[in-house]
């Protein structure tokens, strides 16, 4: 999952990015509005948390840009003021969430994780596949009741299929949502994790669909 | 131009005066040319009047000969000047006969060896002519002239003519336009002095506000002092009230931020003090987190507290404040629908009135209803209702009602979540101000906050809030 995090203060912007990255999401970052609404248009993200009080361009006017761009992405505002006001017009501009300042780090992932759930349709923090279940607030996977162990990488790309159960994902998809932009991205290593996920998954839980992608199957 | 120049030249002392002197000046104008032309007029009047009397009685004097000679005795004429040379007054008789004028038959010893040269035409018999035409000596004399026959004499007629110098008539008329100008120059000076001296007075009440203006600019003074004109004290009366209700916002602006920095110093202290015992024993170090956390929470609800106050001080007091409750309920309804749409709550509004207003700042409205509705999400299983109606028939306070099917609050613990920070349950995130601030906000604009059970099975929240008098919308 690849999430794109926007604010302009360095130091909880850093601790944002530290949290998001244990928490498994590939994250991107930017510090201004301008960055901001660029990043948004032109890359693919499944959630973005966005502050309201952002240089050069406010919060509010990158949210109407992207709408009015077509990119339907799940949004949560992080706003300073709290004040009702300020949650009205962010919805009313295409936020799906808010959450006020100080926030704790857990409720912002928590609505992170609830967000992405939502834009996929599903309505359970607990995504299952057959006999693979992976409890999104924790993170763990398990097979038949048994914990999988797994690499950040590996867990990244078994997330992303479980949110699209039974959908093909093409390789391109998959890089996109990931790695953050600036990492290396060379379409070999998702063969690679492909590969080693299967190792610890039932056979045939992954399909290979010709030219096309993946697909993550309930094992018959 | 210079800045000074140009304030000069913009300032309504320079208005004033220019506009008097223009006005001045003109009047002054016109008053002179006026009196000038009146005296002009009244001397040439009287003058050709007197020669019109002089040539009556040379006409009476005028004698013919049996052979029809005529003849003027010069001694009856009275007036010495008729026998001075060149004396300014000239008498002379003409002969017409048979188409030839002769000119000077007769004439004054005054004109010497002078003829009056009068225009050829001849008025009719026994009228009198007045003429402008140059004496003898080129100087301008006026003349008049009068045509007569001697009886019996068919043939010949006689012009008489008489003509007065009018050089001292020129004389008179320029001393008098010199006493004139002179004199309307004199009273240009004294309206001028009386207008400086008038705008003067007249504009000293604004200098007097420009001073307690200064005063207060510069912290001596409180208010406006002085008493003003009539025109003034009104505008005088509405800056001391906007600098009554400036200090008072400043005051509590004053008094809100020190309740705040003094509530949130005892957090930070605590959290101070933990660091610091932390340092000296490392082994603690487990203990410091959840004490920041709860420090942390502490301090959020004291800033949550004191915002929601200080928003609410700032707008209750602004008279005329109105606000439509539909809008503010569609918005809050939005928010409410999208933030808690993974719970497909069923959040829904009977219609309102759209006449009914609230009688204080939407952004209020806003925060009250705001925190009712979130509760009631927060809290309810499938469903939220809201209502809004009018309490009585003047139309002077309104009701909503939000209710939900939650689990709702036992009658003995109702009181208690009005008050500030409590939480009845810490499963949910919030701060557990909600309700308090709505308590809060809903007293300063004299309204009340109930709880009650819902219809719905859960709580019902009745929020009381003054309504606006119907008539325009803000």
């Amino acid at each position: 999952m690849r999430i794109l995090l926007v604010e302009d203060d360095p130091t909880l912007r850093a601790q944002l990015r530290a949290s998001m990255d244990e928490a498994g999401y590939a994250v991107d970052t930017a510090d201004n509005g301008l960055d901001a609404q660029h990043l948004g248009e032109h890359e693919a993200f499944d959630a973005v948390v966005l502050d309201l009080g952002l240089p050069m361009l406010d919060g509010l006017s990158v949210l109407r840009r992207w709408r009015q761009a077509g990119r339907s992405m799940p949004v949560l505002i992080l706003t300073a003021r709290d004040s009702w006001h300020e949650k009205v017009a962010g919805i009313d501009a295409g936020a799906d969430d808010y959450l006020a300042k100080p926030f704790h780090i857990e409720e912002l992932l928590a609505r992170v994780r609830a967000l992405i759930r939502r834009a996929q349709g599903l309505a359970s923090p607990l995504l299952q596949c057959g006999a693979l279940t992976l409890d999104t607030r924790s993170g763990r996977v398990t097979l038949d009741g048994q914990a999988v162990n797994l690499t950040s990488h590996e867990h990244r790309l078994l997330a992303y299929l479980m949110h699209r159960p039974g959908s093909v994902v093409s390789r391109s998809e998959l890089i996109e949502h990931l790695y953050a932009q600036d990492f290396d991205r060379d379409s070999n290593t998702i063969e690679v994790f492909v590969g080693r996920l299967r190792k610890k998954l039932p056979p045939q839980a992954i399909e290979t669909v010709r030219g096309m992608g993946y697909r993550l199957v309930a094992p018959p | 131009m210079t800045t000074q120049r140009r304030r000069w030249v913009r300032s309504l002392r320079f208005r004033l005066l220019a506009a008097t002197l223009v006005a001045l000046l003109v009047a002054l104008l016109l008053a002179g040319l006026f009196m000038s032309s009146l005296f002009r007029d009244h001397v040439q009047r009287q003058f050709s009047a007197a020669l019109v009397s002089q040539i009556d009685q040379l006409t009476a004097r005028l004698e013919f000969s049996a052979d029809g000679r005529p003849r003027i005795d010069s001694a009856t004429l009275a007036d010495p000047r008729w026998s001075r040379p060149y004396s300014g007054l000239y008498w002379q008789l003409d002969a017409l006969s048979q188409g030839s004028l002769q000119r000077g038959v007769l004439r004054s010893r005054s004109l010497w060896d002078a003829t009056l040269q009068a225009s050829a035409d001849l008025p009719d018999d026994g009228v009198v002519h007045v003429h402008e035409a140059l004496g003898p000596d080129g100087a301008p004399v006026l003349l008049v002239e009068r045509t007569v026959r001697a009886e019996g004499d068919a043939q010949t007629r006689w012009r008489l003519l008489v003509a007065a110098d009018l050089r001292e008539t020129q004389a008179a008329i320029g001393r008098f336009n010199g006493v004139l100008a002179a004199s309307l120059g004199v009273l240009l000076v004294l309206l001028c002095v009386a207008a400086v001296a008038q705008v003067a007075l007249g504009l000293a009440p604004l200098r007097a506000l420009q001073r307690a203006l200064a005063a207060v600019h510069e912290g001596k003074a409180r208010q406006l002092q002085g008493e003003f004109p009539a025109e003034l004290q009104p505008l005088v009366d509405d800056f001391n009230a906007v600098l009554t209700r400036n200090s008072e916002v400043v005051d509590r602006a004053r008094t809100q931020a020190g309740n705040l920095a003094h509530a949130i110093k005892t957090p930070l202290a605590a959290m101070a003090q933990a660091a610091s015992a932390a340092e000296r024993h490392p082994d603690g170090l487990s203990e410091l987190g959840p004490l920041v956390q709860e420090q942390v929470a502490t301090a959020r609800r004291h800033v949550d507290w004191h915002l929601a106050r200080s928003r609410a001080a700032a707008a209750t007091g602004v008279p005329g404040a109105r606000a439509a409750i539909a809008p503010v309920i569609d918005g809050l309804l939005r928010v409410m629908r999208s933030v808690h749409a993974s719970r497909e709550l069923k959040v829904e509004c009977d219609a309102i009135e759209p006449a009914i207003d609230f009688a204080g700042e939407a952004q209020d409205l806003q925060e009250m209803l705001g925190n009712v509705l979130d509760n009631a999400c927060q809290w309810a299983r499938s469903a939220v209702h809201v209502s809004v109606a009018y309490t009585d028939a003047a139309r002077s306070r309104l009701r909503i009602v939000v209710d939900d099917d939650g689990p709702g609050i036992e009658l003995d613990r109702r009181d208690a979540v009005m008050a500030r920070g409590a939480r009845l349950d810490e499963s949910l995130p919030g701060s557990g101000l909600g309700l308090a601030i709505v308590h809060e906000l809903a007293g300063l604009y004299g309204g009340s906050v109930t709880l009650d059970a819902a219809d719905l099975g859960g709580l019902r929240v009745c929020l009381v809030l003054p309504a606006a008098s119907s008539g325009s919308t803000q």
